[in-house]
């Protein structure tokens, strides 16, 4: 039960993202439904996985790193997760309105939203993981998720440029100091071994160790939840459609940050020095987001640096500590979620009515559009703390925090707040009185509604207080440590709390009166901090970044031979070490001569010669012949060392390559080869010495590896004695297909990506596909011949393939030979024609099939629990017969091979062949004629 | 014998390195070919054994090592796709620059990069109009 109290809202949280974008996928319109009935799930579990008491669930994840999924749902993970469901809930009804129509202005498709939908549910997903972890590595791995998150949601009007920047601003500051936590994490596991929260609690004690790694975490947390001097993200993050930025400044992301804090405070507040740290940065935060906030004109400017101002109260009050502090800052939390969505989406829904979205422009829609004046007035009287709103308590704790530390922070505090009354009048007078200055045009319901439902949440909140106060209650126990009760109601006599609230009312209508005494002032701070403020740094460090990064690039276009030499280099004078390190005596053996290896040693011979006579020739042609010479040669070595499958596939491998080269150099105009041919030699004599410096060095190394003798038993025995328990006859198949699959299977996985990178760089535009030139007549006996051999080929390579567990042959080898046959159907019928063959129409798909099937053969034993690429029937047991042919999985396996490599062979001279033909019909002249290459 | 496998390697290799050296980037392919040539001949020419082909039954008398025959296969298939893409980069290369001389597609790119960074880039200096209060408020 209690397994399934935590487990339950986790995971219908993680699932809404897949399942809307599943739904959006089928029809665009069910997303933000499907995603809201999700939440509401989430919402509902929650909630009643609290009050039925809660839950743990704690197993291994990487036990070697004591890395646990630890998950529990106290009150501090009950009350985020809350939010995080329930705010979302208004924002995806309020988002599936409000979307539509942002495309609609962007001119963007509607299924553009599926992606807004699964990333606002995956910042909803990742919200609640991170209010239940309970490791600090789980904790980490969900913080950054929230961060990947917010970078396509603020960056979701992805063509512009500032929306892009922005997105990268706010995943740098919150990604490189997520490192922090991280690092603190890692600390606090080096000294104490473990990453569990609940066990760091009772083994840490105060002392240098829990300052670092306790500032780390803090800092993380900070940037998160934008506090000065790293704020300076969070107003550019309005660059995201409105419903992102309610989410992200009441329920997400910069709640994350004071969670993060909330989450580890049992540590932080073992350390004096952290608390006064946190308290300075909260404090610094109010004055410099409040009065920045009143001086923006646009309306999600004014809201983003408010929101600044109002973490840091909350950051301070954690920072104050005691039970108010850290009860208080939960109550806070929660209030303020409330009231600022609902403001940023009244500002939206504004902003969609009018079209206006400052406040210089706006005026006076109060009586227009009642309803919304109304709500998110109740919204501004939460955020303000008006009494009968559950933002007055909310402020209440906080004074109540502040009377206990002295004088000189009650004054701070009520001029924090006199601040937060001004700019909230400023912002809600701005918009909704004066005089009219534009006429608002209907708009949906569903825009008004989500700002009436949490506008009279607030009020609600302000007149029954005790749900609020349960849940902040068992969210500061969570993380106090002991019980932080909370008392919001009102009391007849006169406190000193209420005597700062009446204090902050004051200052707040004076600060609205006075408005043109402080307005210049404020602006000089706004610029100061433009001129000098870390924004400016950040920039200098990004351009900084990026002009090292251009530097390093150009250094290396520029001299390419110059930075593989400094790879090479490096390597050789290890390797010459390795050689100069290692006993002459007896290391190098000059072998027996018999006379009857003279073959071997004059087929040797011929491949060094052919090898050399590259390097002589001048024409291109030549080349491609000579080194195909050198290959086929190459292949007769093999033969005299009894390597049968191997000869096979180098003869098939060279057959291509050839054509490959030939095709290249068709596809090259004569003139551009013919000027390299004839280009006077450079540096001759250099690049000699260092060809010969290479080869000498080679031929140490390779010699001294051949003169080592054998020790011990050698593999290659066992895989011999072995290869009849794989049903098998041929060693070397059964060695590629089952004792050494994984090799097989990561060579035709590069196979596969081959044949990816040649379609992306040579395949593309098949529309400008045109009809071919008439083809020559003199192909009527290749045509013949081609089509006599279409067939046969395939039955050969059907044979090699089954035939070769026990004779010469493999799944490679197979579909080099099948591909052959089309390969001859290309070259007498050129593309247009043997375009259609279903084999060249499908290669790729061949060849993606293949690599499946072989991937899961190789992945299928795991399901029943044996290792990777474990084969069936197994050793000793008798396979089953199809007539001659005995049914096993290594063959199977070997048929993905087959599939795979024909696919890729086809697909290669279908690419080659497809550029061609195009060429040959944009330009004729600039092709070599027939005989002249 | 083993001092003549060594050599043949160390020959082809150093025919590789040299059409490395080249400018003509349809020759660095061709260097690379070989260079991968020379390492599938020495796996070979590193079996423990020579003989007759590794397929069952074995009569007598001894097999060739079917272990290195296994890698080469592998290194001879890698080396052929490893070519393929060599090939169509080269093309690639022609038709955005109309040739393939190496250092002549340096120039070119060099000159694109520069061109690149003269272009505006998002992470500009000046502030949008759009945060500064235009003085005359409402508040």
């Amino acid at each position: 039960m209690t397994t399934l109290a935590v487990l339950l809202p986790l995971a219908l949280a993680l699932l809404a993202a897949p399942a809307a974008l599943l739904a959006g996928v089928l029809r665009p319109g069910l997303a933000a439904w499907v995603g809201a009935v999700f939440a509401l799930l989430a919402f509902g579990t929650t909630l009643w996985a609290w009050l039925s008491g809660g839950g743990v669930v704690d197993v291994a994840w990487v036990p070697s790193w004591d890395v646990r999924f630890e998950v529990a749902l106290d009150g501090l993970a009950t009350l985020y997760a809350l939010l995080a469901t329930g705010i979302g809930f208004a924002v995806l009804v309020y988002s599936s309105r409000y979307l539509p129509l942002h495309l609609e202005h962007q001119e963007r498709p509607a299924s553009d939203g599926n992606g807004f939908y699964f990333f606002v549910l995956l910042f909803m997903g990742s919200m609640v993981g991170l209010a239940v972890a309970q490791d600090l590595v789980l904790i980490f791995v969900f913080w950054d998720l929230t961060a990947v998150a917010s970078y396509f949601l603020i960056g979701f009007d992805r063509q512009d440029p500032d929306s892009r920047a922005s997105a990268l601003m706010a995943l740098l500051v919150t990604g490189v100091t997520a490192v922090l936590l991280l690092i603190g994490a890692l600390l606090l596991y080096a000294a104490h071994g473990t990453f569990s929260v609940p066990e760091l609690v009772e083994r840490v004690g105060p002392g240098p160790l829990l300052t670092v790694s306790g500032g780390l975490i803090s800092i993380s947390g900070l940037a998160k939840s934008a506090q000065v001097p790293l704020h300076f993200w969070l107003p550019r993050a309005m660059a995201a459609p409105t419903p992102v930025s309610a989410y992200l400044h009441s329920a997400a992301m910069v709640a994350a940050g004071v969670l993060l804090i909330g989450r580890v405070y049992p540590l932080l507040q073992e350390s004096e020095f952290l608390l006064d740290f946190l308290l300075v940065v909260g404090l610094f935060s109010m004055a410099v987001g409040g009065a920045l906030a009143l001086t923006r004109d646009v309306l999600k400017q004014l809201l983003a640096y408010s929101t600044i101002a109002q973490y840091g109260l909350v950051v301070a009050m954690y920072g104050l500590g005691g039970p108010y502090g850290a009860g208080g800052a939960a109550f806070y939390v929660l209030a303020h979620a409330i009231a600022k969505s609902a403001l940023f989406l009244t500002a939206g829904a504004v902003t969609e009515a009018t079209g206006g979205d400052r406040l210089s422009r706006l005026g006076g829609l109060g009586r227009r559009m009642t309803l919304l004046a109304t709500s998110s007035g109740l919204a501004a009287a939460t955020l303000v703390s008006l009494p009968l709103t559950v933002g007055f308590f909310a402020d209440e704790f906080f004074f109540a925090s502040v009377l206990e530390r002295g004088p000189q922070f009650v004054v701070l505090a009520v001029m924090g707040t006199a601040m937060t009354f001004a700019y909230a009048w400023r912002f809600w007078a701005g918009i909704f009185l004066g005089e009219r200055r534009t006429d608002p045009r209907s708009i949906p319901r569903l825009l008004v509604a989500p700002v009436v439902v949490l506008g009279v949440i607030g009020l609600l909140g302000g007149l029954f207080t005790r749900p609020f106060e349960v849940l902040a209650e068992a969210a500061g126990l969570a993380s106090f440590g002991e019980a932080t009760p909370l008392d919001a109601s009102y009391h007849a006599e006169i406190l000193p709390e209420y005597l700062m609230a009446l204090g902050t009312y004051a200052l707040g209508v004076v600060l609205i009166v006075s408005r043109s005494l402080w307005t210049p002032a404020a602006l000089a701070v706004s610029r100061l901090g433009k001129a000098i403020g870390p924004e400016r740094l950040y920039r200098l460090g990004v351009h900084g970044l990026n002009a090292l990064s251009d530097a390093v690039h150009r250094l290396e276009i520029q001299n390419l031979r110059a930075r593989i030499a400094f790879v090479l280099m490096p390597t050789a004078v290890l390797v010459g070490a390795g050689v100069l390190v290692t006993p002459m005596r007896g290391a190098y053996r000059v072998g027996a001569l018999r006379a009857d290896e003279a073959p071997l040693m004059l087929a040797m011979l011929a491949v060094a010669v052919a090898a050399v006579t590259t390097t002589l020739v001048r024409r291109h042609v030549t080349l491609a012949l000579v080194l195909s010479g050198s290959g086929f040669v190459l292949a007769v070595v093999y033969a005299f060392h009894g390597a049968p499958n191997v000869v096979l596939v180098a003869v098939l491998v060279e057959t291509m390559l050839t054509l490959l080269l030939v095709a290249t150099f068709r596809l090259i105009p004569y003139r551009v080869l013919h000027r390299q041919a004839g280009l006077p030699p450079v540096r001759m004599t250099r690049k000699v010495l260092v060809s010969v410096a290479a080869g000498a060095f080679t031929f140490v190394v390779v010699w001294g590896a051949l003169s080592q003798p054998p020790a011990g038993e050698s593999v290659a025995e066992e895989h011999v004695r072995l290869t009849p328990d794989a049903h098998a006859k041929n060693v070397v198949t059964a060695t590629l297909a089952d004792f050494r699959g994984l090799d097989t299977l990561g060579e035709i996985t590069v196979v596969a990506l081959v044949l990816l990178g040649v379609g992306t760089l040579i395949g593309a535009s098949p529309a400008r596909e045109t009809v071919g030139v008439p083809q020559p007549a003199a192909r009527a006996v290749m045509r013949g011949i081609a089509r006599l051999l279409y067939l046969p080929t395939f039955v050969v390579a059907a044979a090699v393939l089954v035939k070769g567990f026990v004779q010469t042959g493999d799944g490679f080898s197979a579909g080099m030979i099948a591909a052959l046959g089309v390969v001859l159907r290309y070259m007498a019928f050129g593309h247009e024609n043997a375009k259609n063959l279903p084999a060249a129409r499908h290669a790729v798909a061949f060849s993606f099939a293949g690599l499946l099937v072989a991937l899961g053969v190789a992945a299928a034993p795991l399901f029943l629990g044996e290792p990777v690429l474990t084969h069936f029937p197994r050793a000793g047991t008798e396979p089953v017969h199809l007539g001659t042919v005995e049914v096993m999985t290594a063959v199977l396996f070997d048929l993905g091979v087959f599939f795979l490599v024909f696919g890729f062979a086809v697909g290669l001279v279908k690419f080659f062949a497809r550029t061609i033909s195009q060429r040959e019909a944009a330009d004729p002249e600039t092709l070599p004629r027939e005989g002249e290459a | 014998m083993t001092v003549y496998s060594a050599l043949i390697v160390a020959v082809v290799f150093a025919s590789g390195t040299f059409l490395l050296l080249q400018r003509d980037l349809t020759r660095v392919v061709v260097g690379i070919i070989l260079v991968s040539n020379s390492a599938v001949l020495f796996i070979i020419s590193a079996g423990l054994s020579r003989g007759v082909a590794p397929i069952l039954p074995l009569e007598g008398e001894g097999a060739s090592d079917p272990l290195v025959q296994a890698m080469a296969l592998t290194a001879l298939v890698i080396g052929f796709g490893v070519a393929a893409l060599l090939l169509a980069m080269v093309y690639r290369l022609y038709a955005t620059h109309g040739t393939v001389d190496l250092e002549e597609i340096a120039a070119a790119e060099l000159r694109e990069a520069k061109a690149l960074e003269r272009e505006d880039d998002p992470e500009r200096e000046e502030v949008p109009e759009a945060e500064q209060d235009p003085g005359e408020g409402t508040g």
